[in-house]
């Protein structure tokens, strides 16, 4: 497994895209992260929330696990990939376990980026600031829902091997649907796994979402475990599919 | 080299349906340690089908295609007992030449130095660090050609490795198998260039509509059903032509003055005119070329 994993690793670390979405992610996190700290009047209570979650790796990663699977079909790399590694499960399992891996780097990279950049802009404008002790806090869950979505990422784009398809589909669900469902069947939105559970993880305001007056986010343990059988359904789903699958 | 048998590949009676269309039908034949085996059939035979089948890509609805009696994904090290090349050589047209090699060595536990061997044994080394989509067709087929001896394997399975090769480039391929082979390892080869394939084959497997229509070495499959001919002239035909009838050779006159021998090689021929001091005139090879089996075994198939 460590061989594959590897394997997994270099793949990701040897294309443009992979550079390019990073950089792009970097950049929007620290974008936002600016134009929050210098346009708003965060509160003490508010300012963790407010200025120290803008990072969008969830984002980036989901479209980067999604290319990177959706890629090996694209490109035809599945067939010596499966050659290299003929039991599929394992195959997909290093793949998962790659993009966990690369959303957490990646969170933790502009986690700290944004936290260095937004303590300098606050401290200048004497505005409060979060204690030391929150802001790892923040970062350790920004970082956790980062290589939850990059797995999740993954496993969708094992279920739907049409590259642009997952990609809108996901931007789809996760900009539009989400929101709707939250807004209308709110008991049905707390479970919506890119939005509402996500931020119950990490512990973002409901209204931060969309959320109405009386909709309440589930609590962080439990979201947690709703993402994970998100994630393990979709996996699931997916590794019989390719488990099944031939390689024409 | 870990043969413990002189059968590197065995396909036993293997069946393969796309729904209604069946690709692979009872196919059974099998492949030898330190021969190159050439797989033969038209577009469409079921060729590629066979390979991916063998190489645990394609599930068969019943048969066996196995190594040694194992299926390829049951190896305890499969990339290190076989090398593969599938038609459709594919890259990420954004890696280079070097980073697909460290890819697939780190996936198959291969020290990271058979990168730069293989480089070096395919001539791309000078190309490696760029990106794959500015290689030529050549280059990608020598690359893939590359990542199937990472392992150092036993086995090779080529489907259409000569495809985009330069004239020198066909010349090395060729060379290559032959090494290959030389060296004990077995190489089925799957080819629809004949004139390449009957100068690098040891043995011959021809399908059609996926199913077997012949197979043997290169020598009885070219010498037909009756094996090799030979076309024969000597001063004493008649006598000749009783010497070797003696000898179970089945003998017709060839409508020039001179004999065809049927089941001999010239070498045969001459040593019975020899043994008996019989003066030849002409002693010659009927040759049938592989195209000529090839159409005759397929039913005029392109």
């Amino acid at each position: 497994m460590t061989a594959l994993l590897r394997a997994e690793l270099i793949k990701l670390r040897t294309t443009r895209t992979f550079l390019a979405l990073t950089g792009v992610a970097v950049g929007t996190s620290l974008l936002i992260c600016t134009l929050v700290s210098l346009l708003s009047e965060p509160t003490e209570e508010s300012v963790l929330t407010d200025v120290f979650t803008a990072d969008t790796s969830g984002l980036f990663i989901v479209i980067l696990a999604i290319v990177g699977i959706t890629g090996e079909w694209r490109h035809r790399t599945i067939t010596s990939s499966l050659l290299a590694a003929p039991n599929r499960l394992r195959f997909l399992v290093a793949k998962t376990l790659a993009f966990a891996a690369a959303g957490l780097l990646l969170s933790l990279l502009i986690s700290i980026a944004i936290a260095v950049v937004g303590m300098i802009i606050l401290s200048s404008r004497d505005l409060p600031t979060p204690e030391l002790d929150e802001l790892v806090g923040q970062i350790i869950r920004n970082a956790e829902v980062a290589a939850l979505l990059g797995a999740f990422g993954l496993a969708l784009g094992t279920l739907v091997r049409n590259q642009p398809v997952a990609i809108v589909g996901v931007l789809l669900l996760s900009l539009a649907i989400e929101p709707t469902v939250i807004a209308l069947a709110p008991e049905v939105g707390r479970f919506a796994p890119f939005s509402a559970l996500t931020a119950a993880i990490q512990q973002i305001p409901a209204s931060d979402i969309g959320g109405s007056d009386d909709f309440r986010l589930l609590s962080p343990g439990l979201a947690l475990l709703a993402l994970l059988a998100w994630i393990g359904a979709a996996f699931t789903a997916g590794a019989v599919l390719l488990k099944r699958r031939d390689l024409n | 080299m870990s043969a413990v048998t002189d059968v590197a590949i065995e396909f036993n009676r293997l069946s393969k349906s796309f729904g209604k269309v069946q690709a692979v039908h009872d196919l059974s034949f099998s492949v030898q340690f330190g021969r190159v085996t050439g797989f033969l059939g038209p577009n469409g035979a079921g060729k590629s089908t066979t390979l991916r089948t063998l190489l645990g890509l394609i599930h068969p609805n019943a048969g066996t295609a196995t190594f040694g009696g194992v299926r390829y994904e049951q190896l305890p090290h499969p990339s290190g007992h076989v090398g593969a090349v599938l038609e459709e050589a594919s890259f990420h047209p954004g890696r280079s030449g070097r980073n697909h090699l460290r890819i697939l060595a780190a996936a198959g536990s291969h020290p990271g130095s058979r990168v730069n061997a293989v480089l070096e044994q395919v001539d791309l080394a000078g190309a490696a660090d760029r990106r794959v989509k500015g290689y030529s067709m050549g280059m990608r087929q020598r690359l893939a050609i590359a990542a199937a001896l990472l392992g150092d394997p036993d086995v090779l399975i080529l489907d259409e490795p000569s495809n985009g090769l330069d004239p020198p480039g066909i010349r090395w391929m060729r060379d290559l198998l032959r090494s290959e082979a030389a060296r004990g390892r077995a190489v089925l080869v799957s080819s629809h260039l004949l004139s390449e394939v009957s100068q690098s084959v040891d043995d011959v497997v021809v399908i059609s509509h996926g199913v077997l229509r012949g197979s043997g070495t290169l020598a009885s499959v070219l010498g037909g059903a009756d094996g090799p001919v030979t076309r024969v002239r000597a001063g004493e035909l008649d006598r000749l032509a009783e010497l070797l009838r003696d000898q179970d050779h089945s003998v017709e006159p060839d409508g020039s003055g001179g004999l065809l021998v049927r089941g001999a090689a010239p070498e045969v021929v001459g040593q019975v005119a020899a043994d008996h001091q019989v003066a030849l005139a002409e002693l010659v090879a009927v040759a049938r070329s592989l195209e000529d089996v090839f159409f005759e075994l397929t039913e005029g198939e392109a």
